[in-house]
């Protein structure tokens, strides 16, 4: 059983949601969240601030900004793992850096609290 | 191997985190704010007792080998005082088995594209 958590765009929400449930994953959860990466950005501006224009330094700035994201969690029997991260792949690759990052997590056990059981049978 | 921090801390102490994060050679971090409480039941103030502190979970991956180094860093600029006060938090680490970048869809193996300790 493994959870994924994956740090994608605010507006790819949508799409997501629409390919997980394409993955046959319809249960998942989701958290507003602020991040950076390794601060890659458009190469026209780190061009920019490189030859010494005020602007194009002003928009690096000197810290990382953090950019509004969203993290979706998913926890799924180990077998769903390569389907579920291709979906989430496909449906979130602009090819730009910041379309996120996805974190495979083991976790040892997962409980329904309607009826009480526990392991597989439990998320399927 | 990589290694997920999840540190929660005082909301007031989030930007002394990140800061220290970036200045250490570690830029990648997600911030969400969450609300809890430990193990002194919140905090009772009068008659009232408040059991859903606000803080914020930072979240940061890096490989094994700077583990160490990235929660000392965290601990430093997370704690209030000389000593540290009740409520400055907890930092939980976990194993993370695979790990992939939405742009290039590729799986990472090496943590070299988050950040490594600077010299």
């Amino acid at each position: 059983m493994k959870e994924i958590l994956a740090v994608i765009r605010m507006n790819k929400m949508n799409q997501t949601k629409k390919a997980l449930l394409g993955a046959g994953v319809p249960a998942f959860f989701a958290h507003e969240a602020s991040g950076r990466g390794k601060g890659l950005v458009n190469a026209v501006v780190a061009e920019g601030a490189a030859k010494g224009y005020q602007e194009a330094a002003e928009v690096l700035g000197d810290k990382g900004k953090l950019f509004a994201k969203r993290v979706v969690s998913v926890v799924v029997t180990d077998d769903k793992v390569d389907p579920v991260v291709q979906a989430l792949i496909s449906a979130n690759q602009t090819g730009n850096a910041g379309d996120g990052k996805i974190f495979i997590l083991p976790v040892a056990d997962s409980v329904r609290v309607r009826t009480g059981e526990n392991g597989a049978c439990s998320i399927e | 191997m990589l290694i997920m921090i999840r540190s929660i801390v005082r909301p007031e102490k989030a930007d002394a985190v990140l800061a220290a994060l970036m200045d250490a050679g570690f830029p990648a971090a997600t911030r969400m704010n969450v609300a809890g409480r430990g193990k002194q039941r919140g905090i009772k103030i009068g008659e009232v007792t408040y059991d859903e502190i606000p803080k914020v979970m930072i979240m940061t991956t890096v490989s094994d080998k700077d583990k160490d180094f990235v929660i000392k860093t965290i601990v430093e600029a997370a704690r209030t005082g000389g000593k540290g006060n009740f409520g400055d938090g907890k930092i939980f680490v976990s194993p993370v088995d695979e790990m992939y970048t939405i742009s290039s869809g590729v799986k990472e193996s090496e943590l070299s594209s988050i950040g490594e300790a600077r010299p």
